[in-house]
């Protein structure tokens, strides 16, 4: 019994028949993965015309027995003239029914990364393709990798059913030798083994690129990424081999800001940012009235307001992020993003990527929005490096610059998830500095932290502001406003309610609806400090 | 399973007379030489040959060398190939994508014990040679005294999904009831394999199946199964070819008269555990 056992586990008849499995098991996941990819960006397009021929496919395909799908293809296309043989009928039929559920995994799991990080990496000026390359992928992959093995898995042992169309896999192989001797028992526990044995190069696989892809687990420990660096799988973290960081020693901000970026050095009064009757409904909702708002170089403008005012809207448009419903904005005298039509209205370019890049505006969020599988300060040089093309060893010279100049020298290799919020949102600060840009967007950059963490992000916007930097800041500090903005804007309703002085619109408001909007701030900041 | 048909065969085939077309002057011998002879079309062709290697005693796999397919069906290919004079090679396939893939051109015929009936000759040519029996098999011992079709009331009977014995079966309980006798039990296997283990492990009381493929069977076990009784069917049995072939048609033809002649037919049938007064005069069946 054993020795015959041992006969049909090592039959060249059946193990070439396992062969015959995998190959098409592998060649029909690899390219079920391509076009699995294809469809599923096409069913997440904003483009119906493109979303239903993906969904009408994967709805198709999925929807009908493959046993049928394969007698089609083998049987009934030699009517038309295409008669293809057994094994790229098997591939063909096998790859075409992958990619239509590996399509929905990736799918699920582009939509399990927050959107926040698609937003981050278009205000940072990167095309589509390569957010989705280096950001929503990577990320993505946790939620990917176990549906995908599920998929190689089932698929390496339902190529039996292609013995309908003449694939003599192991499964039929092993049904041929029970047909002749009945011996069901020894033969297709022989047969399982092997099967079991090529799943298990599957799982073991998963475990692999599982840990690959867990951003949360700290890099370079573990036997499998030793043993990816030593057979020259992986590279060794990009930051891992810089020296340590000058850590301790933080630069004046000033001089960094100087250092970095150009435009602040030859400051001159002149305007940056002009908003002129800028207009955006959300549906029936109008968001923005009718906005004016001019921004001169080196000047540090605070909007205050209730929140549903329609102040974030209207930094998120200034770098087209949301697209004017009416208006329009330039930043040093261009569109960003839009060409003037004949006529004299707007239309969006075809590279709206290249048009954020070259308008080169900073963008820090509420809630930070870092890129979670990167390290700070891989977080720094993507764009950089990426975008504006600057050499990786000086991106990463000024990245380390920066961080220390945020006070962050000793976090450079630490993933977002290991910082507090109060760092993470100055390596956001830092991050959006490292493009060198002409103007800086505060979105509510403090609202997300604990009190005690306020100070530190502020600090930091307060050495940008005495390097001269254009800013406009979304904020509900009122003393920080008061500190370092040269022009307060209220605005309530989608309209601007009142602007000036520091001094004027937050000591003696002009309007009821700002000295309500004051009244209730203090009153907030009184209970925050109570408690 | 070997016998897979569908109701309105079985009707057509019950009512409807065989057509038969006469045979050209029989051959005498062999000439493979003769090939362009004979059959011009098939010069430079090497036949596809569809056969299901899982079907013990017509075509399986040689216990000492898997790579062979023998068996009658098998070995009867070997033979007529040799005497026709062209070359052919197996395609093997599950048995129910056998015919599908003849139809759509992807092999020239199936040789796999496919049973004649005129809605299949709608599709593709018939040569047989052969008359289909069934049998019925039991545990050792016959522990429910079955010695015929009219002692299964009332037992569980198992048959091949959509074969020839289950329309029997189905039949044959309706008349049960009728007969104030109880109903059959029937079950259905997908191979004989599974329908032997109903068998042995008492899941079922009796399998009817092919009956050279289930005196195989018990062959195999011999402690453990016996036959219960034979029917004889009117099913000819022979392979299907492409009606785009009447060359290969006709060198079948020729060449399994010859097979029939110098006894090659009978001998293999016996040494597969077939009955050789199953063998019928070869026959054309276009329709």
């Amino acid at each position: 019994m054993s020795t015959e056992f041992l006969h049909y586990l090592s039959s060249r008849f059946l193990l070439e028949g396992a062969l015959l499995a995998i190959e098409i098991a592998v060649v029909s996941m690899a390219l079920g993965l391509v076009l699995g990819l294809g469809l599923a960006l096409l069913r997440l397009s904003r483009h119906a015309a493109l979303r239903s021929p993906a969904w009408c496919y994967i709805w198709f395909v999925r929807g009908t027995p493959l046993l049928l799908q394969l007698v089609f293809i083998y049987d009934v296309l030699p009517a038309v003239g295409i008669k293809l043989d057994t094994f790229t009928t098997a591939i063909i039929g096998f790859s075409l029914n992958e990619a239509a559920f590996c399509a929905e995994i990736i799918r699920g799991g582009v939509l399990s990364v927050n959107r926040s990080q698609a937003i981050a990496a278009a205000a940072l000026g990167m095309p589509g393709a390569l957010t989705l390359r280096r950001i929503i992928l990577p990320q993505a992959m946790r939620a990917i990798l176990p549906g995908i093995a599920n998929q190689a898995i089932s698929m390496i042992k339902s190529t039996s059913i292609a013995s309908v169309i003449m694939v003599n896999e192991l499964t039929f192989r092993a049904e041929q030798i029970v047909g002749q001797n009945f011996k069901f028992f020894t033969v297709f526990t022989a047969a399982a083994l092997i099967y079991l044995a090529m799943t298990s190069c599957v799982a073991v696989g998963q475990i692999a690129a599982e840990r690959r892809f867990d951003f949360l687990r700290e890099r370079g420990d573990g036997p499998f990424a030793r043993l990816a660096a030593a057979i020259g799988l992986r590279r060794p973290s990009e930051a891992a081999v810089e020296p340590e960081p000058p850590a301790g020693r933080r630069e004046q901000m000033p001089a960094l800001i100087g250092d970095l970026c150009h435009d602040v050095a030859n400051a001159g009064m002149r305007p940056v940012i002009v908003c002129r009757n800028v207009q955006k409904a959300y549906g029936d909702r109008q968001v923005l009235q009718s906005i004016d708002l001019t921004v001169s170089r080196g000047e540090v403008v605070v909007i205050m307001g209730p929140s549903g005012s329609g102040k974030s809207t209207l930094l998120r448009m200034i770098n087209h992020l949301e697209p004017l419903d009416w208006g329009e904005i330039t930043v040093d005298g261009k569109h960003v993003g839009y060409q003037r039509m004949p006529g004299g209205g707007f239309r969006p370019t075809g590279n709206l990527a290249r048009a954020r890049a070259e308008a080169r505006i900073g963008m820090v969020f509420q809630h930070f929005n870092l890129f979670e599988h990167l390290t700070a300060l891989e977080n720094l040089i993507e764009a950089p490096i990426r975008v504006y093309r600057r050499p990786p060893e000086q991106a990463r010279a000024i990245g380390l610059r920066l961080l220390a100049g945020v006070g962050l020298g000793d976090h450079v290799d630490h993933l977002p998830h290991r910082l507090s919020g109060g760092q993470q949102q100055r390596v956001a600060i830092a991050r959006a500095l490292a493009v060198s840009p002409r103007v800086m967007l505060f979105d509510e950059p403090t609202s997300a932290l604990d009190p005690e963490l306020v100070g530190e992000v502020l600090g930091v916007i307060r050495g940008l502001a005495e390097a001269g930097m254009t800013m406009i800041i979304v904020t509900h500090e009122v003393g920080f406003a008061r500190d370092v903005a040269d022009r307060i804007v209220f605005m309530d309703d989608g309209v601007i309610v009142e602007e000036g002085p520091p001094g004027q619109v937050l000591d003696q408001p002009v309007q009821e609806r700002t000295r309500r909007f004051l009244r209730r701030v203090a009153h907030k900041e009184d209970e925050n400090i109570a408690a | 399973m070997r016998s897979l048909i569908f109701g309105t065969a079985i009707a057509t085939l019950m009512l409807g007379p065989f057509a038969v077309l006469p045979a050209s002057a029989a051959e005498t011998k062999c000439e493979p030489a003769a090939l362009a002879a004979k059959y011009p079309s098939l010069v430079g062709k090497t036949v596809r040959v569809a056969q299901d290697p899982q079907g013990p005693p017509y075509a399986f796999r040689d216990p000492e060398n898997f790579d062979e397919l023998i068996g009658l069906d098998a070995d009867l290919v070997r033979a007529a190939f040799a005497c026709i004079g062209v070359p052919f090679e197996f395609k093997t396939g599950s048995w129910s994508g056998l015919l599908p893939s003849v139809i759509a051109g992807q092999a020239d015929l199936m040789w796999s014990n496919l049973y004649y009936t005129p809605t299949r000759a709608e599709q593709v040519d018939f040569v047989t040679f052969l008359l289909a029996a069934t049998r019925g098999v039991v545990r050792k011992g016959n522990p429910k005294n079955i010695h015929s079709l009219d002692d299964a009331c009332g037992v569980r009977a198992a048959a091949g999904l959509g074969t020839v014995e289950y329309a029997m079966f189905s039949g044959l309980s309706d008349k049960c009831v009728a007969a104030g006798k109880p109903p059959l039990e029937i079950v259905t296997y997908p191979d004989r394999p599974t329908g032997i283990r109903m068998l042995l492990n008492d899941r079922a009381d009796l399998l009817m199946g092919d009956a050279g493929g289930n005196a195989y069977t018990i062959k195999l076990y011999p402690d453990e199964l016996e036959s219960a009784y034979t029917i004889l069917t009117n099913y000819k049995v022979g392979p299907g070819i492409s009606k785009s072939l009447p060359e290969l048609r006709q060198g079948i033809f020729d060449a399994m008269q010859i097979l029939q002649a110098d006894g090659t037919q009978k001998a293999l049938m016996e040494k597969y555990g077939i009955d050789p007064e199953l063998q019928r005069p070869v026959e054309v069946h276009t329709n």
